[in-house]
């Protein structure tokens, strides 16, 4: 489980208040608010049957880095995620680190529109875009 | 393996085989519709799919979908290993505990090298989630 520990220096751990997201993280970050950067280290238990990073655990990790700079950007406004595009360019391997900085694309009253560029060693490996609703909005 | 919750079909089979969808399963397959035109695959959904919200998380939703359609796509492809290219998910409705949560997914083309993919996640007769996905034959095994 040395996933359980800050990959990398200067990272801490993404407080987390989803059942699911406890349950198949953590996740790290660093930085100031608006601007963080995440990082993910791939365990045993996130593996596919070819032994590399589960995609369904890439959509996640999408949904949690991306749903974390939603709430940077709307101060912390309730929202959900009305949809997500995303692109697997590269297997990520176990024990691999993946780090994102999501980027706020636009924000109106209603709607976030963010993307993320999810990198392995220097090369991406994983891209998302992502819509979002805030609640209560129209 | 065969399941045993209340409110799966007695037909249910366990697909959870790699060591990520055991973690967050199972996952079953449920028997084929429109003539084995559109495989099924189903979860029942417990605390830990939950989001802080109360509902379904869609990291889950989005596992099922990869699962369901990544299956299919193997399956479509004679049983040669297939991997991810994209996947595209709307949210269209919330799942809660306790649901009996499916995906049904449909072949749109099977070409040498590729396998197109549509699918929809429903709760009894509510659509929670619709995705389309682009999966890559890579090798025999």
């Amino acid at each position: 489980m040395s996933d359980i520990l800050p990959p990398l220096p200067g990272y801490f751990p993404t407080e987390l208040i989803d059942p699911f997201e406890i349950f198949v993280g953590p996740v790290f970050e660093t930085g100031a608010r608006g601007a963080r950067r995440f990082a993910f280290k791939v365990g045993e238990r996130h593996a596919n049957r070819s032994g590399f990073l589960h995609g369904g655990m890439l959509a996640t990790l999408a949904d949690m880095t991306l749903g974390q700079a939603v709430w940077d950007a709307t101060d912390n406004a309730p929202s959900v995620t009305l949809g997500m595009q995303m692109q697997f360019l590269k297997p990520v391997r176990l024990h691999d680190i993946i780090e994102v900085t999501p980027q706020l694309m636009r924000r109106t009253r209603a709607l976030v529109f963010m993307r993320g560029e999810f990198m392995v060693a220097g090369e991406i490996a994983f891209a998302a875009t992502s819509t979002w609703k805030l609640l209560g909005q129209n | 393996m065969v399941a045993s919750s209340p409110i799966l079909p007695a037909d249910a089979q366990d697909v959870a085989v790699a060591a990520f969808t055991r973690y967050v399963g199972p996952l079953y397959r449920l028997a084929d519709a429109a003539g084995g035109a559109i495989r099924r695959f189903a979860f029942v959904t417990a605390e830990k799919h939950m989001n802080a919200a109360g509902t379904v998380h869609g990291g889950m939703l989005m596992t099922l979908a990869d699962v369901a359609m990544g299956q299919t796509a193997r399956h479509a492809a004679g049983g040669k290993t297939c991997s991810t290219v994209s996947l595209n998910c709307d949210f269209v409705g919330p799942g809660r505990l306790g649901d009996l949560i499916e995906a049904r997914v449909r072949v749109t083309r099977a070409s040498r090298t590729m396998i197109f993919l549509s699918g929809e996640i429903v709760a009894g007769e509510r659509v929670l989630l619709v995705a389309t996905g682009l999966w890559k034959i890579i090798a025999d095994s």
